[in-house]
């Protein structure tokens, strides 16, 4: 009997719904997420590994060629998995002021 | 937006000076990142410490660039940076999942095997470091030869009287024998031995059986001499003496190296040559140490028992283990004597453990249920990999069980070195059946709470229905498995439409009680 994921019925904290709704918006590693919520680094970071061991997010580094063409150490960046947006749905269904708080039209690369 | 604001504010005024302890600042935020990677796992170390370092560079840049900083931003990175050890903790406690994973283990088939393996692991260390144990598995023959006798008068019967003196012996050994083709006397006495001059007090005073035996009866009788000094000459020396087991254990704690030690025996010094088994062939007499002696220096001392080698002739003369013997004695006389034949009684502990799991096996039936207990109130159709499963864990609790009976039985009666041989033949016996029977009622009952789909142990027993409508209505208990795949009952009283327990499968409807713990089927 396997576990089938719940993905559509996860329920989210409000800051984990916050760094979805930024990462769907095109903030997309950790101190991006952090300018753009307000939210320290002892909280973006932590939320951001759970909601990868969730597999809602997943991450991948950018290329070492990127990073020394610009002469900065590379970064890593995150993304929304299916799940994740099934979950942003849900959350936004479940906190109406998110989109508005982080409309998609602000993302930005930082 | 907070951090681009401050940096907005333009609050950094002593630039200067700020020159002077940038660099300190960076090396402190390094450190910091630095510290906090310590509280992350080993294998997680590197990729982590590498993404905060990377966003260490680009919130630098944004906060505190060259030149341009101040102390607000060195605050801010500062903050940053002591973010990392909240992150740093997370990390750790994620890292410590793999512990829940063995809680969910708890009553699981590989819970149990690893169990019993660890158990089948110490019993069988504890019996490599036990000498007694390495003796009885490696030291002594498990036969001896056949076809010995004990010749004794015929009035002494079966007890144990010394009725043979040495001028007999050596009359019958010098005469060419029809039904004998070897000979070996023995005669034992009480003698004080001194312990004292190897320990080196008076404590070690004590009276040893000691027989004075001729020099071919371990050759006669088959017995190996352990741990004799093959290439040492014995020409000018002090006499030897061949020391029993149950001494040897007892008084020199098992010793291999005991070849060479001296002592005093009565009025004499002697010395250790080995250590030969006691017991095994039930010869009369306590015998605690065998002082061998030639032919001519037995005298014309105290009687004492001869064992003899019968030839094919002298087999075809026994009767029930006897055989009457005549000889002539000087002045024509007739002494009439008696041969009882010599059986080694002592069985191997391999036979022993055998013949206390058949008494198990045979025993098992009155305290328990040979059943498994499969029948399913659904009509559900277990499949043939779980039925494998089954029955091939089944299988494996039952080798680690039988062997580990094995071992501990072996423990425990050959672990006491003090303890004779005789009672740890009885001691063996007795331990391996109680430990099979009980060992092996175990292994059913726990087969029988086993969940037919995970193997998992059912858990959380309720009881259902009223103990005084038993012939109405189902009384009994109900347990369930943790992974929910099926709920067991038992019913209290066996009823003619109720005798044994039943399986009931769940379907995927239950599935949402049990999404915290459900396991996979194997």
């Amino acid at each position: 009997m396997a576990r089938e994921p719940q993905v559509s019925e996860t329920k989210l904290s409000h800051t984990a719904a916050l760094i979805l709704q930024a990462l769907d918006a095109g903030f997309v590693y950790g101190f991006s997420i952090m300018e753009m919520t307000g939210l320290p680094s002892g909280t973006v970071y932590p939320a951001m590994r759970r909601l990868e061991r969730d597999e809602l997010i997943r991450s991948h580094w950018e290329k070492q060629s990127i990073a020394d063409a610009e002469q900065r150490p590379p970064r890593k960046y995150y993304k929304l998995t299916a799940a994740g947006k099934a979950t942003l749905d849900a959350s936004r269904r479940r906190y109406p002021l998110l989109e508005r708080l982080i409309p998609s039209e602000e993302a930005k690369t930082v | 937006m907070r951090l681009f604001s401050s940096w907005k504010s333009g609050k950094w005024k002593s630039r200067a000076a700020h020159w002077r302890w940038e660099p300190a600042a960076r090396l402190l935020h390094v450190g910091l990142l630095r510290c906090a990677s310590l509280l992350v796992q080993g294998d997680r170390r590197a990729e982590w410490i590498r993404e905060w370092r990377g966003e260490l560079w680009h919130v630098r840049q944004a906060c505190a660039p060259l030149g341009r900083a101040g102390w607000s931003g060195e605050l801010e990175v500062t903050q940053f940076c002591l973010g990392a050890f909240q992150d740093a903790l997370c990390m750790r406690r994620a890292g410590r999942q793999p512990r829940q994973t063995v809680a969910t283990m708890e009553g699981s088939a590989w819970q149990c095997i690893l169990i019993l393996v660890a158990i089948l692991a110490a019993s069988d260390g504890i019996a490599l470091l036990l000498t007694g144990v390495r003796a009885e598995l490696s030291l002594w023959p498990r036969e001896v030869t056949p076809n010995l006798v004990l010749i004794q008068g015929q009035g002494s019967n079966f007890d144990s009287q010394p009725s043979i003196y040495p001028q007999q012996f050596k009359s019958w050994k010098e005469r060419k024998q029809k039904y004998f083709d070897g000979f070996a006397f023995y005669r034992a006495t009480r003698e004080n031995v001194e312990l004292g001059s190897l320990r080196g007090d008076r404590q070690g005073e004590t009276t040893w059986g000691v027989a004075h035996a001729s020099t071919n009866i371990f050759a006669l009788l088959g017995l190996p001499v352990r741990f004799a000094e093959p290439d040492r000459s014995t020409d000018g020396e002090l006499p030897e003496i061949v020391l029993g087991e149950a001494v040897w254990k007892r008084q020199f704690g098992a010793d291999p190296r005991v070849a060479g030690v001296v002592m005093r025996m009565g009025t004499q010094m002697v010395r250790v040559a080995g250590v030969v088994p006691d017991g095994s062939l039930g010869l009369p007499d306590k015998v605690d140490a065998w002082m061998l002696e030639p032919d001519a220096a037995m005298g014309t001392g105290s009687a004492g028992y001869v064992i003899a080698h019968l030839t094919p002739m002298g087999q075809a003369e026994m009767w029930a283990s006897c055989v009457n013997i005549t000889v002539n004695g000087p002045n024509e006389s007739q002494d009439y004597l008696m041969g009882i034949a010599l059986e080694e009684w002592r069985p191997a502990p391999g036979t022993l453990y055998g013949f206390a799991l058949f008494l198990a096996l045979l025993a098992l039936p009155a305290i328990t249920s040979v059943s498994l207990g499969e029948a399913s109130v659904n009509p559900q159709k277990t499949s043939w990999g779980r039925r494998l499963n089954r029955w091939s864990f089944l299988s494996a609790k039952i080798v680690l069980l039988l062997a580990i009976v094995y071992f501990v039985s072996l423990d425990l009666a050959y672990g006491l070195t003090g303890l004779g041989r005789e009672r740890a033949v009885y001691v063996q016996l007795i331990s391996t059946f109680l430990m099979c029977l009980f060992g092996l009622q175990w292994v059913l009952k726990d087969q029988r709470q086993r969940c037919p789909v995970c193997m998992r142990c059912v858990t959380h027993p309720a009881h259902v229905g009223q103990a005084s409508r038993t012939f109405l209505d189902w009384n009994g208990t109900e347990m369930m498995c943790m992974g929910g795949h099926t709920l067991l009952h038992v019913p209290s009283l066996p009823t003619s439409w109720f005798s044994t327990q039943r399986w009931l499968y769940l379907d995927t409807s239950w599935e949402f009680l049990f999404a915290g713990s459900t396991q996979q089927a194997p």
